[in-house]
């Protein structure tokens, strides 16, 4: 049997995709694959690790679990919508601060569940971050870096909401 | 990369009509967590997928008529932010906490969960304890169907290829019933599928006795069930430990009538009676 091609439109790190793919593939390999965007990790494969969190309509989803075609008419953000080279978003600058990266592996998974959670609720009580994170597997820093970083992070992102409504 | 084809029905009567025509070919696909896993692991059959997740029919909370309508859509995060459910199915709430991990929860339904059959479904013995029937709708009409008639074994839905859970029915908690939990154990506080879980809710009257009482026990035996004999050991009795314990004691006993003596039986016995009486523990008080 002949499968269709399926057209896919998103938003995607702030601008609109449409494309035709594959109804098969996994959200993952769209966004590593075909759109060539590496910081989205593959741990797992099974939604047990976190790595290739991504933010769906706010929402922190793992995208391994979910098939491409899924995303038609979401808003969708990767880490590489996060920050910039030249500035980084307070929470990945947060992160370096407070030496909450070793390999990095998990990192980016990390940064968008706690970019959802700063998000839904700027100000976590440290109880709160740690459930927000729990998703999320190290096996590097033992997580005491990273929740003092996302910690720290809400209150930069307070700061700098603070600053710019001035 | 699968090969299947993506459908997206607009609303329920397309669904259907897919259905009636591709059923034996089709799986349905809500949050998609235990799909992808199916197919990652070779034992999705179907040709198509079938996205149901966002058909408005399906995503209602409500209590009318004295019965709770969840629809099969709702994910476990929105049953988890529920005032609703937080009211009248508590037990169902609380099983939504530690469910798998925020990622799946955000995408993750309550259809799903109970079509999947898993006997460690987290969703199950809450939904056993409110009396819950799944409303079934196929191009030919509805029917109801008890969470118990629904799997008829691990991972066997005896749910046909052309029917579609549209929502479930529950007996809202009595007012006058104060207590209701559920309690698992699992690996690891989140990211852990259950050992064993269990859901309760009972009513006391002005003498501490049992007035009111349901149980279900998940992850023990093939599929999650009601066990009446445990509810009936306490119906009319003034609860102390040394009862809750009887009854622990009875409970792993029954459990392991249906399992059988496996080598985790070493380990459950003694951990489904120490569950059973943390979980009861507040009655005695």
């Amino acid at each position: 049997m002949k499968k269709s091609r399926y057209h896919l439109r998103f938003a995607l790190n702030g601008e609109e995709k449409s494309l035709d793919i594959e109804p098969g593939i996994s959200a993952l390999e769209l966004i590593r694959d075909i759109l060539d965007l590496k910081g989205t990790k593959e741990g797992c494969g099974m939604g047990e690790c976190g790595a290739c969190t991504i933010i769906v309509d706010g929402k922190a989803i793992n995208a391994c679990l979910m098939f491409a075609a899924q995303l038609d008419g979401r808003t969708v953000l990767t880490v590489e919508g996060l920050g910039r080279d030249e500035e980084l978003h307070p929470i990945q600058q947060s992160f370096i601060e407070h030496h909450a990266v070793q390999c990095g592996f998990c990192t980016p998974g990390f940064l968008m569940s706690a970019h959802a959670l700063l998000e839904e609720n700027p100000k976590p009580e440290r109880n709160e971050i740690v459930k927000a994170i729990s998703g999320n597997l190290c096996r590097c820093t033992g997580y005491q870096n990273i929740i003092t970083g996302i910690e720290d992070a809400a209150e930069r992102c307070c700061r700098s909401q603070k600053i710019s409504k001035k | 990369m699968f090969d299947v084809d993506y459908i997206r029905p607009q609303d329920l009567e397309e669904a259907l009509d897919f259905l009636s025509e591709h059923g034996p070919d089709t799986t349905i696909l809500a949050g998609g967590t235990d799909v992808m896993i199916d197919a990652r692991s070779g034992v999705l059959q179907g040709k198509y997928l079938l996205d149901v997740s966002r058909l408005s029919a399906m995503h209602d909370i409500e209590v009318r008529e004295n019965e709770l309508a969840i629809g099969a859509a709702v994910t476990i995060n929105e049953l988890n932010a529920s005032e609703t459910i937080g009211r009248y199915a508590p037990a169902l709430q609380k099983a939504t906490h530690r469910f798998a991990s925020r990622q799946v929860r955000n995408i993750a339904t309550i259809g799903g969960n109970v079509a999947h059959c898993s006997p460690c479904g987290d969703t199950i013995p809450p939904l056993l304890i409110h009396d819950a029937a799944a409303v079934v709708v196929t191009p030919r009409g509805r029917r109801v169907v008890t969470i118990e008639e629904i799997a008829g074994g691990p991972y066997h839905c005896t749910l046909k290829p052309d029917e579609l859970i549209t929502h479930f029915i529950l007996k809202p908690k009595p007012d006058d019933v104060e207590f209701s939990d559920f309690q698992k154990i699992g690996r690891r506080k989140e990211l852990a599928i259950s050992r064993m879980s269990m859901a309760a809710m009972a009513g006391q009257a002005g003498d501490k006795s049992i007035s009111f009482i349901r149980f279900a026990l998940g992850s023990c035996t093939p599929t999650p069930s009601r066990f009446r004999e445990i509810e009936e050991m306490l119906l009319g009795r003034k609860p102390d430990e040394m009862l809750l314990w009887n009854a622990g004691r009875l409970l792993s006993k029954r459990m392991l009538d249906i399992t059988g003596r496996r080598l985790s039986a070493v380990y459950k016995e003694p951990a489904i009676q120490g569950l059973f009486v943390r979980m009861m523990y507040p009655l005695t008080r």
